[in-house]
């Protein structure tokens, strides 16, 4: 079986899996990396969201050869110790209810607070329309995103 | 080692901390009186570092059970929260009644565990006090120390052993309610920073070394039974180490999730159709309608029942339907577990970890103790997870192989072959006198009992009580009619049927909160008004108390909450063209008092698969009696609202044996496009010195108060749920 070569949270690791494996088993099976979250496998629910590039991408649609080569951020690796504005904004909103769809919640908005600095509601609104909490934690993930971006605008990151 | 009868055992911990053993329920009272010596069944542990540890019993899914027992606790015991951590308990001797549901947690803990608190405060003053050779009354606390005259101070930590030598009070004092600096006072939930950080292990989380993943291919149609199967194509698959037949289906067990997962797709598998196999959801609803038709078995009948309705000036009825829906947790059942040397460990998210270890043991042919469960966090719940055969499923793989091994359900897997919500069909009749009074009410409920996890008997089945326990809403309704009749028919589904969030309440609030409506609107009466006179607002005869099918209920409790809604709500201001309200209320078995508000208006610019309405509004008013964290309940409130509006937009169908819905395109669960403008809580004053359940009691009100508000608006009403979006535009 070919190795597939990827970056991880900003480490390199070889992968000898068969290159049609989703990236999301890739992360939770081979890598460990469980924060990934499994919802439906098919795309619908955005629970196994993670950063390609920096872009948000749904890991259980990307195979493994598609990956090869390209930089990935997980939740374990969005902040070393759970400072990023998103992060800090989800804790003080009480974002979470059973939390099983926040990691990709809150890199799908760490995403968005990276390209629109100041997101409209309506803008929030649509960069997480494909995400479904079924604990129904929307209104505070609107305030949690409204909230990042106000503390980033006062100068922390992004 | 000191016991103080029937109550607290208080011993010296390993290292010189201080061991509280407590009893969590009120089984314990049973067992003092008949002479059972005293064991505890909860702990908790302050350790000479000062760290304070409770090890609790009940699963966290998502309604921040954990933090509010936390916050109990460290209220009475007097320390900061976060020095407070959680131990997640396994069942033993120690733990012979976990369990997490019917939304009980926070209200059986509130007892044992504020006396727990202020019986190791009063233990550790009053250690304080013999070392300083001062009066206990001179001394007092503050988070984590006990102060005493000219300035002496200990920390708890320091304490603990000496602490534990002593023989607890016998009545503990606890803190006057004004005193309180946590309860009733908004914290951070303390899963909060595992849970942003990927950190936070849910059950498809477990991982262990050398460990294989399984799923199950499972009999595609209700009723069918394996004939044989060909595993060549599935052994083929890269990774795929094994497959065989465990009761229920066909493992495959792999390296990883999706070499099993492809495994099962290249399995050849030869069902042969039994009953249920053709089970069509049309066709039942259609029989439920039939059923209803009909009185069936009464559950309750006050004054002359039924009869009543015969001498009525007036009558009206309607007739309700209600779908069948799965729990569409995000996170899929799935268990992980090991056997070996006459052992066996389970990890589960489970809410009932006592069953799951003995059916586990029976299983085994092991006895009880030689299975220990260790519960993870669940990713929803919602009453999946008091079913027990996902566990089983795992221990049947892992007793046929040498690993331990996670048993995962696929998305699919999850929304076809769990447990359902009941489909049910409602029919209520009111009686009016000639002054628009309402004089009698028959409710008449047609429903499959649950039948997943226990098959009910043929005499349950006819057994008025067991049918009432199955009628929430029905026959434990509040209001005051002079003359009420309820019951229910059964009829059969090859449907398995289990709990959900709310259980049965749902369909009847949703049934009899509409149905009332109605009345007011056929009467010409405002539906507040008719509410509150129905819950005796200026008649003293209607008892404030009332006691239906066991259930207590304070109308005027009930009374303030629909109040406070409709104050919130401005509900007598008129509101402009295109715009209308609706309202709802309920009392939920755990005399949580909640009442919705719901203001609507058309949708400007509809995309498919939206509703032609949008809601502007909701007011939810709450009274669960002592607030143990007001943005808690906010929280539930909201988490009400969404899991209702999904209840009104989706439900899980059949078609020849199947359910349609195997995915999130299929089974629809409400998105931020659905959101209403606002949610808006707001807390009832109460006296009330203990707190009520939250997770379920806020589910029911919603979605009638949105019926009578979109029938208000349309001039359509909304019979059964899913809405039937198309008949509303
Ligand atoms: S698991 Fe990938 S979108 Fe649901
Ligand atoms: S918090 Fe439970 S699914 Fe979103």
């Amino acid at each position: 079986m070919a190795e597939v070569t990827l970056t991880v949270n900003g480490v390199r690791r070889a992968v000898g899996a068969d290159p049609g494996t989703p990236l999301l088993w890739v992360l939770r099976d081979e890598l460990g990396l469980t924060g990934t979250k499994y919802g439906c496998g098919e795309g619908y629910c955005g629970s196994c969201t993670v950063l390609e590039e920096g872009a948000p991408v749904r890991s259980c649609q990307v195979p493994l050869a598609q990956a090869a080569g390209k930089r990935y951020t997980t939740i374990e690796g969005l902040s070393n110790d759970g400072s990023h504005p998103a992060q800090r904004a989800w804790l003080e909103q009480n974002v979470s209810q059973c939390g099983f769809c926040q990691p990709g919640m809150i890199l799908e908005a760490a995403a968005l607070l990276a390209r629109r600095a100041n997101p409209t509601e309506e803008e929030i609104a649509s960069a997480l329309g494909d995400h479904l909490c079924r604990c129904g934690s929307y209104p505070r993930i609107l305030s949690a995103v409204r909230l990042a971006a106000r503390r980033a605008a006062a100068g922390g990151r992004p | 080692m000191s016991t103080r009868r029937d109550f607290l055992k208080v011993s010296l911990l390993a290292g010189g901390g201080l061991l509280v053993g407590f009893r969590w329920t009120e089984a314990a009272e049973g067992a003092a009186a008949a002479g059972v010596p005293f064991r505890p069944n909860a702990w908790v542990r302050i350790e000479a570092d000062g760290r304070v540890v409770l090890v609790v019993g009940k699963t966290e899914m998502g309604q921040g059970v954990r933090t509010a027992l936390a916050k109990i606790l460290a209220e009475e015991l007097d320390v900061d929260l976060d020095r407070v951590e959680i131990e997640q308990a396994s069942p033993g001797p120690e733990y012979t009644d976990l369990g997490t549901g019917g939304s009980s947690s926070s209200m059986d803990g509130w007892d044992p565990l504020r006396a727990a608190g202020a019986s190791a405060r009063a233990l550790l003053v009053a250690a304080a006090a013999a070392r300083w050779g001062v009066d206990a009354s001179g001394c007092r606390t503050e988070p984590g120390r006990v102060l005493g005259p000219e300035g002496r101070a200990a920390a708890y930590g320091e304490l603990a052993a000496e602490a534990a030598a002593r023989t607890p009070p016998e009545t503990p004092p606890l803190k006057p309610a004004a005193e309180r600096r946590l309860i009733g006072r908004r914290v951070q939930r303390l899963d909060g920073p595992a849970i942003v950080t990927g950190r936070a292990r849910y059950g498809l989380d477990v991982r262990l070394p050398g460990m294989r993943f399984a799923v199950v291919a499972r009999p595609p149609r209700f009723g069918d039974r394996l004939a044989g199967f060909d595993s060549t194509g599935a052994l083929a698959v890269d990774g795929v180490e094994d497959c065989f037949a465990i009761p229920g289906g066909i493992a495959v067990v792999a390296r990883s999730t999706w070499a099993a997962l492809a495994g099962r797709r290249a399995l050849v598998a030869d069902w042969r159709a039994g009953a249920g196999g053709d089970f069509a959801s049309e066709a039942h609803a259609r029989a439920l309608r039939e059923a209803v038709a009909e009185a069936g078995v009464t559950t309750r009948r006050d004054g002359a029942g039924r009869a009543a309705l015969a001498g009525a000036a007036r009558r009206l009825h309607a007739v309700y339907e209600y779908p069948f829906a799965a729990h569409g947790a995000i996170e899929p059942v799935a268990a992980t577990a090991r056997v070996e040397s006459g052992r066996c460990e389970i990890w589960s998210p489970t809410q009932t970890p006592n069953a799951v270890q003995a059916f586990a043991a029976r299983t085994l042919a092991l006895p009880p103790d030689a299975v220990t469960v260790h519960v993870t966090l669940a990713g929803g719940g919602f009453g999946r997870r008091l079913g027990w055969d996902f566990d089983l499923e795992a221990v049947e793989v892992a007793r046929r192989i040498d690993a331990p091994v996670q048993l995962v359900w696929s998305r699919e897997d999850d929304l076809v072959h769990g447990y359902f919500q009941a489909a049910s069909a409602h029919r209520l009749e009111a009686g009016l006198d000639a002054s628009g009074r309402v004089v009698a009410w028959d409710h008449r409920k047609a429903s499959t009992p649950h039948n997943a996890r226990r098959r009910p008997s043929r005499e349950q089945l006819a057994d008025p009580q067991f049918l009432a326990g199955s009628s929430w809403g029905v026959n434990d309704q509040p209001y005051a009619f002079p003359a009420v009749e309820t019951s229910y028919r059964v009829v059969e589904a090859p449907v398995p049927i289990g709990p959900w969030r709310s259980v049965f309440a749902p369909s009847s609030v949703f049934a009899r909160e509409s149905f009332l409506d109605e009345v007011a609107l056929a009467s010409g009466r405002d539906p507040l008004a008719l509410r509150l006179e129905l819950l005796g607002a200026d008649d003293a005869g209607v008892p404030r108390i009332a006691e239906p099918g066991g259930a207590r209920v304070d109308r005027l409790r009930l009374r303030r909450v629909l109040e406070t809604a409709a104050e919130r709500s401005e509900w007598s201001r008129p509101l402009p063209a295109g715009r209308a309200r609706g309202l709802a209320a309920d009392v939920f078995h755990t005399e949580t008092y909640v009442a919705h508000v719901v203001e609507v208006a058309p949708r400007a610019r509809r995309r498919p698969g939206e509703p032609p309405f949008t809601i502007e509004r909701v007011v939810v008013a709450i009274d669960c009696g002592v607030v143990i964290d007001p943005d808690g309940v906010a929280q539930q409130a909201e988490s009400g609202v969404y899991w209702s509006l999904s209840n009104v937009l989706g439900e899980t169908s059949f078609a020849r044996g199947r359910a349609r819905e195997e995915n999130f395109d299929a089974f629809r669960i409400a998105t931020f496009a659905d959101r209403p403008r606002a949610i808006e809580t707001h807390l009832v004053p109460n006296d009330d010195e203990r707190p009520h359940g939250l997770g379920e009691p806020v589910v029911n009100s919603f979605a009638p108060a949105l019926a009578n508000a979109l029938a208000r608006l349309t001039g359509q009403r909304p019979r059964r749920l899913p809405f039937d979006l198309a008949a509303l535009g």
